[in-house]
């Protein structure tokens, strides 16, 4: 270890070579995995990258990829045998361009994603890509995990924004993919490779990351709905009526709301509670304010008389938009005061969302009696976030942890049965690396364990993550 | 009772105000503009005296660009009963406002006038005080609580280091503070409610104003931005720059 210890300090200087007190780097935001790493090295450019990875490469060091360490599955933290090495990119945190006629940005792969949100503001541009660990997560992660969030129904997942990459593989070699083209025929796309890889195949280093003309206005509106089905017909309205000017669309049930309310007391609903379900949506314009909320107003009377939605609170001002919001970012905390509820992200297909609901809803109501499903999520992209809280009478909070699998089971079948998947945007890591293999095809694992086995042949570059 | 409650358009609380690149004033064009908050407040109240049956028409009134109309539809969608826009494109500063809403006064005689203590765009906190001196009328600034009995309102006011609860003879002029309500959500019903609700249109000559602005704008800056921090290798030179650099120790 002290040999290799000396070899990182002669690449990266001894400051940025981490021997102990390990804690950031090796447990997960979660608290769920505690690794143990040899080292954590903090390299300030993409050669001392792959000079790391080079050395690594010849030693047969595995090596743990990080940026943020706010992924949700483990894919960033090492194991616990003492032998991986982390390398950080969190040094690396320079914008190199902002280019605002190819509308595009070029970024280290450390740069926190709400500093390149400021940065794209001060150009009167927009980095669409939002979610609730902006202020701390790095693009580098965001990409490594194709990053969805709360934008993902008008700009895409992280994968539609990034349009180069610069990466570091496995063998030390870097490849530079930097190109800021919207055209580019040329054989295998290699960029789409490492995205959503999960530090797998090699170590971004560098990205063009897409730029968008800022909105000037936003309306928030927070409507009252019979069910989820009606919650899909307003989608369809709405993308009529409004085009690609929504851009989220989140469904909320009365449960769900009821316990933000009764934790938050401070947080007040926007409508009264006799409605079963809520929609919370954002549409945005570049143009002026005064006329987006006349086409909001306009749209949403008619599905009122359509009798699509039953009622619809609408933000008289930004204060009021955010208001709105705070209740459905309170939602995964005022769960943990209810007691630990068991987590789900899963995608369905839009049009089948509503059936969705109702099958997992049967066959979880089936198997425990009085269980409390807390469904929400960002409908608009087909993502559900349908987390199961422990029936009230039969079971207590530590009692139902142990359930954890069955009803895991329960759910992901469901998703299966509707061609939906188990991890819609916070990936496989280590956490559903064993449970992925019930849901894709053999031939679909054999084709990604080849690409792994043709970039990464000696398994140095975060094993035991996805596959 | 007639409430009267005056409401002023502003930039959106949330907005990041840039100045105009020649320094005459902010820029307002392609920006969010919303109901100043403090008179969202002042809605609130005059429509929930109305609700508890102490009021019986609650009337808002706006004063500048034709696009106040949209605030004023607010004011009617949180519950006011009519509203009155006197429109010109004259910028315009508290006296004159105090003066175009005296005028109002006079001609719809309401027994309560309830606004904002200050607008949130030039923080002047002067139109209500300008208003009650014009018309010779009580007034009750930085309200929390309002009691209406009898002739009179009894007025909690937050002022440093307390309440002050006084006792003004209406019609009077009530100024709201932050405290004083929670303004509720509109619905969209109530917005198509609004939209058929009466809307007057006059022009500050209508009312006999003189509305030419008597403060003349020198110059608008924005404020010195925040240098960098820097950091410093020990607690020996922390303490070194706290005292021969900040000079706060």
């Amino acid at each position: 270890m002290s040999d290799l210890k000396t070899a990182f300090a002669a690449i990266v200087g001894e400051s940025n070579v981490i021997t102990g007190d390990f804690a950031a780097y090796a447990n997960d935001w979660r608290k769920k995995y505690f690794g143990k790493p040899l080292l954590v090295v903090k390299p300030g450019t993409v050669e001392e990258v792959a000079a790391l990875v080079k050395l690594c490469a010849e030693t047969k060091t595995p090596i743990v990829p990080q940026a943020g360490n706010t992924g949700l599955v483990g894919g960033g933290v090492p194991d616990e045998s003492g032998t991986e090495v982390i390398i950080s990119v969190a040094r690396m945190t320079k914008v190199l361009e902002v280019d605002t006629i190819n509308n595009t940005m070029t970024v280290e792969a450390g740069c926190i994603l709400q500093t390149l949100q400021e940065t794209a503001a001060e150009h009167d541009r927009l980095f669409p890509l939002s979610l609730a660990a902006e202020g701390s997560c790095r693009i580098g992660g965001n990409i490594s995990t194709n990053a969805g969030g709360v934008q993902v129904l008008r700009y895409g997942n992280t994968r539609e924004l990034v349009m180069g990459l610069e990466v570091v593989l496995p063998s030390g070699e870097i490849w530079n993919g930097l190109r800021g083209l919207r055209k580019d025929n040329t054989g295998y796309d290699l960029k789409h490779l490492f995205i959503g890889a999960e530090g797998t195949l090699g170590i971004i280093t560098k990205a063009v990351l897409k730029l968008f003309p800022a909105p000037r206005s936003t309306q928030t509106v927070f409507i009252g709905l019979e069910s989820p089905q009606k919650a899909m017909d307003l989608l369809g309205f709405m993308k009529g009526a409004l085009g690609d000017r929504i851009t989220a669309f989140e469904l909320i049930s009365d449960f769900g709301l009821s316990l933000v309310t009764k934790y938050f007391p401070q947080l007040k609903a926007p409508l009264p509670p006799a409605f079963p379900w809520f929609v919370l949506s954002d549409i945005a314009d570049s143009r002026d304010a005064a006329a987006l909320t006349a086409d909001v107003e306009a749209a949403l009377g008619e599905a009122i008389e359509q009798g699509i939605i039953l009622d619809c609170a609408i933000a008289k001002n930004e204060t009021e938009g955010n208001r709105m919001w705070e209740l459905r970012e309170n939602m995964t905390e005022s769960q943990v005061h209810e007691g630990r509820s068991i987590k789900h992200d899963v995608s369905i297909p839009i049009s089948k969302i509503a059936d969705f609901i109702k099958a997992a809803d049967a066959a979880l109501e089936k198997a425990y009696p009085g269980v409390r499903p807390i469904t929400f999520g960002h409908v608009g992209d087909g993502n559900l976030h349908y987390n199961v809280a422990h029936p009230l009478a039969s079971f207590t909070e530590p009692n139902w942890t142990k359930e954890l699998d069955r009803v895991n089971l329960i759910v992901h079948d469901a998703t299966a049965q509707f061609n939906g998947s188990i991890s819609a945007e916070h990936g496989i890591g280590q956490l559903k690396r064993e449970e992925i293999k019930r849901y894709k095809s053999a031939l679909e694992l054999q084709v990604m364990k080849n690409i792994k086995a043709a970039i990464d042949p000696q398994n140095i570059m975060n094993p035991g993550k996805v596959i | 009772m007639k409430i009267l409650v005056p409401v002023k358009r502003v930039v959106d609380y949330n907005v990041k105000v840039r100045v105009k690149a020649d320094q005459t004033g902010v820029e307002t064009a392609n920006v969010k503009m919303s109901m100043n908050p403090f008179d969202e407040i002042a809605v609130e109240e005059a429509v929930r005296l109305k609700e508890a049956g102490i009021a019986t028409e609650v009337i808002a009134v706006s004063c500048g660009l034709l696009s106040c109309q949209e605030t004023l539809r607010t004011a009617l969608a949180i519950g006011a009963d009519r509203a009155i826009l006197v429109e010109t494109d004259v910028e315009l500063q508290p006296l004159a406002v105090a003066k175009l809403l005296a005028a109002v006064f006079k001609k719809e005689s309401p027994d309560l006038v309830i606004l904002g203590k200050q607008a949130i765009d030039d923080d002047s906190n002067q139109t209500g005080q300008m208003l009650g001196a014009l018309l010779g009328r009580p007034q009750a600034t930085f309200a929390s609580k309002v009691v209406i009995e009898g002739g009179a309102a009894q007025v909690t006011r937050e002022v440093d280091g307390g309440l002050e609860t006084i006792k003004i003879t209406l019609p009077a002029i009530v100024t709201t503070d932050l405290r004083l309500n929670e303004p509720r959500y509109v619905t969209l019903p109530n917005i198509m409610k609004a939209k058929k609700k009466p809307l007057e249109n006059v022009k500050p000559a209508d009312l006999g104003v003189d509305v030419t602005p008597r403060l003349k704008t020198l110059k608008v800056t924005e404020p010195p931005k925040r240098s960098a921090g820097v950091k410093v290798p020990d607690v020996a030179t922390l303490v070194a720059k706290l005292k021969n650099e900040a000079k706060v120790i």
